[in-house]
């Protein structure tokens, strides 16, 4: 190694210096051709979305039976996005801490099996959750619905959230936990008294994480909700979201109304999706500060 | 974790108190439930993958297996169902998004691990982290309207010249393509494979890496002789990761593939992905067995999804593993 060592960084030249120079600029530039979309996706949707976002009517009402014919606002898809998102939610996490839970604190080959379907679910194109509730909830019940949009949903959340609330269980800091065992804490009461509520802002962080995802689908909502022109809070009717809406709007660019709309859910679902997204973030950020003394 | 409540001396005790009873049979409740929910989700899930296979039967048993996986006619009015034009456009999007993502990756996390001043790297990581928030429906939307406009005279320049030399190259150009899938592909994979190829950089030795520098070493020579090959079997997970993440892609990929059923033996030419063909296809499929030949190419995509991240799990795992035994 050392004579290996003495080979590679024999006396200066001129061209390794060179080299490592060039290797800032390539990595520069690389990051610059990365951070292009981001800001060509973000200003073009903020400069043509803003129009539409700045009239009330965009949020309060719904758009026209004729995507071509302009006017209309948005309201159908934003209730159905959250209140399928909503749902997604109340069912995902429970699901999700509990195997978490299961995972790390109880363990055992049945818990390496969940952890492995969890691994596997993670992995799995959101178009096939979509099939997966198709095939069993939409050809058994005969229509689509808001329900399977949210079943399709909660499922697209439920890895993300219980991968990151088993890493922050896996976090619970040793003093900590052997003190519950040390109070003769059953095993239980310590995990749903000490290190859940420890683990709390984590699990809050990978719930917005999760959300944030979720929010954003469009693939599994195609064969689920399938979208609505209507308003409704009914779950059990097709119902509309921003991703189904932006998307059927695109495919109709051609009328100018049609693409502004999309423009303004665009922006609309880019506001929502980074607020969970960020608010994830600054929880993250705040525990490392707060957690830096440990 | 040893039980110390329970050692002989403070038994007594426990009995008394009616700790020990109250706790087991807590315990054992909680471990019961959670061990139910379990078993209840992975029974679930299983039953939704059986499902989409059974709906998908009547395709198989038709063309079987091979047959359909290999057949090259994909026409609904005359109940022709091949899923080889498909297979081909998600393989042929998905290497070649990688082609322009991994490279860019790989800098970025050097760049955010070695390179950059450290008051910046914080920032620049999120700034990529949010390239990875956007909805892929927003991508789909920018990819449609501003960047198959501007990549179309790039394609048809290439064409006309190279494109006559080369074969992969050549015309139709019409602008929504396989390369305009995959430059959108290649956005959308980025902040995944530099997310983990950084914190894979970042967990290489410090020791050595100020070794080298110690030793008169650029940076230049920490990334080639500790980040690179310290790093090797991370960077390839994190790009196998990415490449599943590239095949399940729907919606972006299919505003932006060009929506054709025929195999396109150009790059710029228009096509599908499996995952395109199903999302587009699916609330039109009206023809005999169509929405179960959509749903067959699903359980395509879930079989090829399945095995590339088993792939990407089995290399982190040994990755993991050689961490533990190696340092």
């Amino acid at each position: 190694m050392a004579s290996e060592a003495l080979a590679v960084f024999a006396p200066t030249d001129g061209r390794r210096r060179v080299k490592a120079n060039l290797l800032v600029i390539f990595a520069a530039i690389a990051l610059i051709l990365a951070l292009i979309p981001l800001v060509a996706v973000f200003g073009y949707v903020f400069a043509n979305g803003i129009r539409s976002m700045l009239s009330l009517d965009f949020l309060t009402q719904d758009p026209p039976s004729d995507l071509s014919a302009a006017g209309g606002g948005v309201r159908n898809a934003l209730v159905g996005t959250l209140e399928m998102t909503g749902l997604a939610t109340l069912i995902a996490v429970p699901i999700a801490l509990g195997m978490a839970i299961f995972a790390v604190e109880v363990g055992g080959r049945l818990a390496q099996a969940a952890r492995f379907l969890i691994d596997v679910l993670a992995g799995l194109p959101s178009i096939v959750v979509g099939i997966f509730i198709y095939t069993s909830v939409v050809v058994t019940e005969g229509h689509f619905s808001g329900l399977a949009g949210s079943l399709a949903l909660a499922i697209v959340m439920l890895p993300v959230v219980t991968v990151s609330a088993e890493e922050i269980l896996r976090l619970t800091p040793r003093p900590i936990a052997e003190g519950a065992r040390a109070l003769g804490l059953a095993r239980w009461r310590a995990i749903m008294s000490v290190f859940v509520p420890i683990g709390l802002s984590g699990i809050i962080t990978g719930v917005l994480l999760g959300v944030s995802r979720a929010i954003g689908e469009t693939a599994p909502l195609i064969f689920t909700s399938l979208g609505n022109n209507f308003f409704t809070l009914d779950l059990n009717e097709p119902m509309q979201a921003l991703p189904l809406l932006i998307y059927r709007n695109a495919l109709n660019s051609a009328f100018a109304p049609a693409r502004d709309r999309a423009f303004g859910a665009a922006l609309l679902l880019i506001l929502i999706v980074l607020g969970f997204n960020l608010a994830g973030r600054w929880l993250t950020a705040r525990r490392r500060l707060a957690g830096s003394n440990r | 974790m040893t039980d110390s409540v329970h050692s002989p001396d403070n038994a007594d005790a426990v009995e008394r108190i009616g700790l020990r009873r109250r706790r087991w049979t807590g315990d054992l409740t909680f471990r019961g439930v959670l061990a139910a929910l379990a078993v209840a989700t992975t029974l679930i899930l299983g039953f939704m993958m059986v499902g989409s296979f059974v709906t998908a039967a009547p395709v198989y048993e038709k063309f079987g297996i091979i047959g359909f996986l290999t057949g090259t006619k994909w026409e609904p009015s005359f109940t022709l169902y091949g899923a080889w034009p498909f297979i081909y456009g998600t393989v042929l999007t998905s290497l070649l998004a990688l082609l322009i993502a991994v490279p860019i990756s790989v800098l970025i996390a050097l760049l955010l691990t070695d390179l950059a001043p450290a008051r910046l790297r914080g920032p620049l990581g999120v700034a990529v982290d949010l390239l990875a928030a956007v909805p892929s429906v927003v991508y789909g939307l920018w990819g449609l309207l501003v960047l198959v406009p501007v990549i179309r005279p790039f394609e048809q320049a290439v064409a006309g010249t190279i494109g006559k030399v080369v074969p992969f190259l050549g015309p139709p150009t019409p602008g929504p393509s396989y390369f305009a899938a995959a430059v959108i592909l290649a956005v959308m994979t980025v902040p995944i494979i530099s997310a983990v190829t950084r914190e894979v950089f970042a967990s290489t030795p410090r020791l050595q890496r100020e070794a080298v520098l110690a030793l008169g070493g650029t940076r230049w020579d920490v990334a080639r002789t500790v980040t690179l090959p310290i790093g090797r079997a991370g960077l390839l997970a994190a790009i196998v990761l990415g490449l599943g993440r590239a095949i399940g892609e729907t919606i972006a990929v299919t505003m932006v593939v060009g929506n054709s059923d025929n195999i396109g033996t150009s790059i710029f030419a228009p096509g599908f992905t499996l995952a395109s063909v199903i999302a587009n296809e699916f609330n039109e499929a009206t023809e005999t067995l169509h929405p179960e030949a959509l749903i067959a190419l699903g359980t395509v995509l879930l079989v090829i999804s399945v095995l590339v991240n088993a792939g990407a799990i089995t290399i982190r795992n040994r990755f993991t593993g050689g961490l533990r035994s190696g340092f």
